[in-house]
């Protein structure tokens, strides 16, 4: 099996967008019957009354890594082919920051934003908004940042990469990172999150 | 022990699998495949005899004009020949270094060589070291030379050629080549001077790479 498919030539590219349509469908579809379209679940999180975000994203992040690893293991996907973003640390921390405050503000991640603009939710539709005016803004003072955003490249890196260890041993830390989480996430619901009166 | 998972609460035993799979990841070794080399003598000899291997002159000449920058165009000669010409937004890397040079195997790489024979080779090498997307360049830069950059139209050309040379002639300008029109094949080498490196002007062809295709979310 050629796994990426689309990189092996599977399908082309019009095929793709419908591939994508789909899934994005899907994605949506689920993050909306998870209760991620609802901005106070998702800000729950940061008062330790629900966790629920941060469970589903490093389970999904788990789910992902494990299958990889052992499709590309097996050799039945060719893991260079996928795509890694580059990394610029500095203008990433704080885009990381600024996307932070955001989401603690005002309760969504861009793409729970669009599940909860569609669910018509009216402080989904101008949180969407603002992504686009964002956006926007962004392109327009490119020329301006573009110093900044380009700066202290890292290239297309992976921590196991970064930290020298072999990958398998990586997905092993990952695996119980998100374990341990998982036990404390669980635990601070419980000490933690009741201490505070959701409003 | 026996009885032991099965009474487990759904998010334990994830949890579990999780743990276990993370465990034998440990041993299970490197996702990345590594210098080993695999070539599917089958498949190659298909995507050959398909033509599937190679993009011809025209076509190049067309993604370069339209500023394509899905690709990355490799000059396989020499530096000098290099500085002497070579076709825009090509990148320089002599055979030799082919095996050092940054490439990522889900880029489209076109590969020309001075014939055919050193982009073939080179196509086979990168085919084999796991690059998908590998195309050469057919007939090379000779053909190039004939096709792009001084394109002939014989005195008794057909009517479809007269248009297919118009066309081309455009093309050829683009890149700073000069269109040929009547005259014997002696004359016409005999006029030929490779463009300037600067002729076909930077605005309209791009450096691959620049305006790379963004991936990811």
């Amino acid at each position: 099996m050629n796994i990426p498919f689309f990189k092996y030539g599977l399908f082309g590219d019009d095929v793709s967008l419908v591939i994508a349509f789909i899934i994005g469908i899907g994605f949506g579809f689920f993050l909306e019957r998870g209760g991620f379209g609802n901005g106070r679940k998702l800000a729950a999180q940061f008062y330790f009354n629900d966790l629920t975000v941060f469970k589903v994203m490093f389970t999904a992040i788990i789910t992902a890594m494990v299958g990889i690893y052992y499709l590309s293991v097996i050799g039945w996907m060719d893991l260079s082919l996928v795509y890694v973003s580059p990394t610029y640390i500095v203008p990433q921390t704080i885009g990381g920051l600024v996307l932070g405050f955001g989401f603690v503000i005002g309760g969504y991640c861009p793409g729970t934003s669009c599940v909860s603009a569609v669910t018509g939710k009216i402080d989904g539709m101008v949180y969407l908004l603002g992504i686009v005016v964002g956006i926007f803004v962004f392109g327009e003072i490119y020329p301006l940042v573009s110093n900044f955003y380009n700066s202290t490249p890292m290239g297309q890196i992976t921590l196991s990469q970064l930290f020298n260890i072999p990958y398998g041993i990586l997905v092993f830390a990952v695996v119980l990172m998100a374990i341990g989480g998982f036990a404390a996430a669980e635990w601070a619901e419980k000490k933690l999150g009741n201490k505070i009166v959701e409003p | 022990m026996k009885n032991y998972f099965p009474k487990l609460s759904m998010n334990k035993k994830l949890a579990l699998i999780a743990f276990v799979l993370g465990l034998i990841a440990v041993f299970a070794g490197n996702p990345y495949r590594g210098n080993s080399v695999t070539m599917d003598a089958k498949e190659l000899a298909l995507i050959i005899d398909k033509q599937a291997d190679h993009v011809s002159s025209e076509e190049l000449a067309d993604w370069i004009v339209q500023g394509k920058s899905d690709f990355k165009l490799l000059d396989l000669r020499t530096e000098r020949e290099f500085n002497e010409y070579h076709i825009p937004s090509a990148e320089l890397v002599p055979m030799t270094e082919l095996n050092e040079y940054p490439l990522l195997r889900n880029e489209k790489l076109v590969l020309y060589s001075e014939g055919g024979i050193h982009s073939a080779q080179a196509w086979m090498l990168l085919r084999a070291k796991g690059y998908k997307a590998v195309y050469m360049l057919f007939g090379g830069l000779e053909e190039w030379t004939d096709k792009i950059l001084f394109p002939k139209l014989a005195q008794n050309a057909t009517p479809d050629q007269t248009a297919a040379f118009e066309k081309m002639k455009e093309v050829s300008k683009f890149f700073g080549g000069s269109p040929q029109v009547g005259g014997t094949a002696e004359e016409i080498s005999a006029k030929k001077l490779m463009p300037k490196l600067e002729m076909p002007s930077g605005t309209s062809a791009p450096t691959a790479g620049k305006k790379k295709k963004k991936e990811g979310c």
